[in-house]
């Protein structure tokens, strides 16, 4: 957390712009540069710059999710996607893709799906770890009160 | 028909919990059924094999790998079938008795199920991959069984000493029969058997036979590997009936009569085979006699049996295939019986030791006469079928391939080896049911229920009645297992009573005249002091080499992961630079390619020049915060080269990578000082310079030779061509990623949040994070945490102990986070 007017004035601004630049990253990913990869460290890095700006409480605060959650999401439905392949009796993660295309995104196949499971789990591994980071009371004492050294221990049984 | 009898027999193995709830005696007969329908199916194609048939079944399983599902019934493989359903069945039903009173009833006969799928498999399996998995497959519940009562240390030990002798024996035994297969050009065992010429010509055959032999050693208990057994013994009585006398400990011998037919008739097949068989044989009998538990006795007993019949599958000659084969049934018989004999003695007397028991014959009538037929039949005396055996035994003896002066030291060996069998028979039952009665254990001894009794009883009385009357169906059952073990058609015909008086019967008069004479004389014999020094015991040599080898082992981790995080790093990199330079070094001088440097252009030198310079400026730093930021060129600079040769996917990530990455170093450096100070030794940096010089060397010829090698034409024109015809996208790299390469994505995104989950649990789920767990494990050290004391100390974190740090911890403000976070710190 640093209190600076400037950083947090444009850490305001800057975080909806992010988080559609990161998924417009996501969804032109399979003809131009992006995808979800590139899409999912652009959206964590908007959140870490919340908490760059305005503490890690902040940032859990605007975007309430579950990171942990949001990580073990995307790698569930990355690997769902790759399993529809295996019903149909083909190996696993073989593409399976729509015949007709969707205005606006493009054709809709597994792969695309794959990627959005690829930037969930970008997503949430780094905020998640970042937010471990900032929350860590060893590193950061003052941030949680009251610390828990200076809590009554427990008689030892 | 055999792979319905073997796979079903290890899928309905879970049955055996229904031990749990139904009445205890009760559901052993119910139970032993499953055992009973394999036998009668075996039982229903013998005929097939009997008259020279051969049953096989093949489902493919990894053709690629020449693994398949072949199971194949000749004559040995139906004898050994037989064997270990029928006791198998006799084995369900005793346990049921044995184990009345144990709760853990219903796990004991799921293991027994599985051991008994894995047997039938073993010696039915036609591949010899398949035939490795099942024979590992009962050495793992060999473990299981004789660790059964897991609350006792000794049997705990005695598991894993089988596990680790016979497992260890089954990885040589592995390399071997992959030599051989590859030397035979086949994994299935019948087409290996019909290349024998080939085989004993080929380079593979010395070091196959060797790894083989060691496989089939430690599986048999032949000497040295014997220490096993006994200590197998911790096992409850029924398995040790069952696995560690009449079927398990028989697999190696399976497998070298298995082989016999291709690899025998080499001097290094026979002398091996007979050097170590009769050593086996002799010491087994010796130590037997010696042995104050019964069932160390019967144990060592079985060791002496053991190492006879591998010297059959040694000896070479006419009549030791048969004589195998006979040895293998009577011992299973009167073994079998014996073993649980034994237990039902335990089981009522309270006690196994000959000094606390004796007198029983009294109380335990039904136990006596039937323990006495058993041990009449291991002593050889006529008219029993252990004296068959061991007729035919010296029979084979004094008609073998050996040189005419080996073979002599065989014979006598093999009539000493009989006449101690005779004594520890003698011991056994003396001192079990005669002689003055102990002081008890128990107030009331009775004798063994019937229940108890059926099983021993039926081995005995087909000990009892197949020489008197069935000698030709046993001639039969043989014909075609001596066939299969010589590897040529034979007569078979066993007789009870020697037509003539030849050499063997005159060798048979004097062991069981020699025997019956030094009876009066065993407790003086079985009491003498040892002639061994006390050092020179299997047990002893056992523990010193898994205690040195743990010993050893932690030393090597002490000194490798001393919680200092430079030293890992510098054990991790030197690990990498052998890997890397060694290859390099032997193989890219000569080949190294000549760097064509003629199109490089001023972006590129400029990039290039740009990283070591930033690279200089993070050492040279004096502050954390410019070292972080200086590191951030590096990236930038590679970040670049992706831009200059137009890789915007590239560029981005790894712009992207940086930034976040720096933002997780100032998170974590925030609270230590803020500028460097030097704490190693001029020297230590200088090491460390070398180490990272070399690293960076290495990896920069590695990467220049990976690349302009041409070994194979690169993929990179397929992924372009294919990536939107196939792929369904201009995008290359991505599809690359989620599409082509799909898999290795899943695999990376899974080991990212792995990657998540281990930080999570290490820097959440641990005292000082939370005050509950705190409060749950009371603690008193608040400071030990992952780091701990040490460690953090180290990292220049001295939160309690003091002021180490001097005034770079006081004065200094931290670069970012919490204002005042390092004061109050320091």
């Amino acid at each position: 957390m640093y209190e600076s007017m400037i950083l947090r004035t444009i850490a305001r601004l800057m975080l909806p712009l992010l988080l559609l630049l990161s998924l417009f990253m996501v969804v032109r990913g399979h003809h131009l540069p992006g995808g979800g990869f590139v899409g999912g460290l652009l959206a964590s890095a908007a959140i870490i710059l919340q908490i760059v700006a305005f503490g890690p409480d902040y940032a859990r605060e605007i975007i309430p999710v579950n990171y942990l959650r949001v990580a073990a999401t995307g790698v569930g439905f990355a690997a769902c996607w790759g399993l529809l392949a295996l019903v149909q009796g083909q190996p696993f993660m073989a593409a399976r893709w729509l015949d007709t295309p969707i205005p606006g995104i493009g054709k809709l196949g597994t792969p695309v799906m794959f990627d959005i499971g690829v930037y969930l789990t970008v997503i949430g591994v780094t905020t998640q770890l970042a937010l471990v980071l900032a929350e860590e009371p060893t590193l950061y004492p003052l941030r949680r009160s009251p610390p828990p050294q200076t809590e009554p221990m427990a008689p030892e049984a | 028909m055999l792979t319905a009898i073997v796979l079903s027999m290890l899928a309905l193995a879970p049955i055996g919990l229904l031990a749990r709830h139904l009445p205890r005696p009760l559901i052993g007969w119910v139970l032993a059924l499953l055992p009973l329908a394999a036998f009668a199916g075996f039982a229903a194609r013998a005929p097939l094999v009997l008259e020279g048939g051969v049953l096989i079944e093949t489902l493919p399983w990894v053709p690629e790998m020449g693994l398949s599902v072949r199971f194949s019934l000749d004559g040995l493989s139906l004898l050994f079938a037989l064997l270990v359903s029928g006791i198998g069945t006799l084995i369900f039903l005793y346990t049921a008795y044995y184990l009345a009173d144990d709760p853990g009833m219903g796990r004991f006969y799921v293991y027994l199920a599985i051991f008994m799928g894995a047997m039938l498999g073993l010696v039915l399996a036609d591949n010899v991959l398949l035939l490795f998995i099942f024979w590992e497959l009962t050495s793992v519940s060999s473990y299981l069984l004789v660790g059964y009562k897991h609350d006792y240390p000794e049997a705990r030990r005695g598991a894993q000493m089988g596990l680790l002798i016979t497992v260890g024996g089954g990885l040589a035994l592995l390399v071997g029969l992959v030599l051989l297969s590859n030397a035979a050009g086949s994994f299935e065992i019948s087409e290996i058997i019909g290349a024998g010429e080939e085989l004993r010509a080929s380079p593979f055959y010395t070091p196959a036979l060797l790894l083989i032999f060691l496989g089939c050693f430690t599986k048999s208990a032949q000497f040295p590997f014997h220490i096993w057994l006994p200590n197998a013994m911790q096992a409850p009585t029924p398995a040790s009936a069952y696995l560690h006398s009449a079927t398990m400990v028989k697999a190696g011998v399976y497998l070298l009569a298995r082989l016999h037919p291709a690899l025998n008739e080499t001097p290094l097949w026979i002398y091996t085979l007979t050097a170590v068989g009769g050593t086996t044989m002799l010491i087994g009998a010796a130590i037997a006699l010696r042995k104050d538990d019964i069932k160390g006795l019967l144990a060592y007993s079985t060791v002496s049996m053991l190492g006879a019949m591998v010297l059959m599958a040694g000896i070479g000659g006419h009549d030791a295939p048969l004589a195998l084969v006979t040895l293998i049934l009577a011992h299973a018989l009167y073994k079998g019986a014996l073993f649980m004999l034994a237990g039902a003695v335990d089981h009522e007397a309270g006690t196994r030791k000959l000094s606390e028991l004796g007198g029983l014959g009294r109380e335990m009538p039904r136990t006596l006469v039937l323990t006495s037929l058993a041990a009449l039949s291991a002593a050889g005396i006529p008219p029993l079928f252990g004296f068959v055996a061991k007729e035919e035994l010296l029979h084979a003896t004094t008609h073998s391939n050996l040189a005419p002066g080996v073979e002599m030291l065989v014979v006598g060996v093999t009539v000493v080896a009989a006449v101690l069998g005779i004594l520890y028979a003698w011991r056994l039952v003396s001192g079990i049911f005669f002689g003055p009665a102990a002081p008890r254990k128990k107030a009331h001894v009775h004798d063994a229920p019937i229940g108890m009794l059926v099983a021993p009883g039926v081995l005995t009385l087909l000990s009892v009645i197949l020489p008197l009357g069935l000698l030709p169906m046993v001639s039969a059952l043989f014909q075609p297992a001596v066939m299969a073990i010589a590897g040529e058609p034979g007569e078979v015909s066993l007789h009870l009573m020697p037509s003539a008086l030849s050499l063997p019967v005159v060798l048979s008069v004097v062991a069981i005249g020699s025997g019956a004479a030094l009876t009066r004389f065993v407790k003086q014999i079985s009491a003498a002091p040892s002639p061994l020094p006390a050092w020179l015991n299997g047990d002893r040599i056992y523990d010193a080499a898994i205690s040195g080898l743990l010993n050893g082992t932690t030393a090597f981790t002490r000194a490798v992961q001393n919680g200092r995080l430079r030293n890992y790093i510098r054990y991790s990199l030197l690990a990498l630079l052998a890997v890397i330079l060694t290859p390099l070094a032997l193989f890219a001088p000569g080949n190294a390619p000549v760097p064509d440097l003629s199109n490089i252009t001023l972006p590129e030198i400029v990039t290039a020049l740009l990283v070591p310079l930033a690279i200089l400026g993070t050492i040279r730093a004096r502050s954390r915060l410019g070292a972080i930021i200086v590191t951030g060129v590096v990236g930038a600079m590679v970040s670049f080269m992706f831009v200059i040769y137009s890789g915007p996917d590239l560029a981005l990530t790894q712009l992207l990578v940086e930034v976040i990455s720096t933002v997780f170093f100032l998170l974590v450096f925030a609270v230590l000082p803020a500028s460097f100070q030097r704490l190693s030794s001029a020297a230590t940096r200088a090491r460390d310079a070398v180490i990272a010089l070399g690293i960076g060397a290495t990896m920069a010829a590695f990467t220049w030779i990976a690349a302009s090698s041409k070994l194979f034409p690169p993929i990179s024109a397929v992924f372009k061509a294919e990536a939107l015809a196939e792929g369904k996208g201009e995008n290359v790299v991505n599809v690359i990623l989620v599409d082509f390469r799909g898999f290795d994505t899943m695999g990376e995104i899974t080991v990212l949040f792995i990657a998540l989950l281990g930080t999570y649990a290490m820097l959440r789920l641990r005292p000082e994070a939370d005050p509950t767990i705190a409060k749950m494990r009371g603690k008193t050290e608040p400071d030990a945490g992952f780091l701990g004391r040490r460690g953090r100390r180290e990292m220049g974190i001295g939160s309690r102990d003091g002021h180490e740090n001097g005034q770079d911890g006081a004065g200094a403000p931290a670069p970012v986070g919490q204002p005042g976070g390092s004061q109050e710190e320091g």
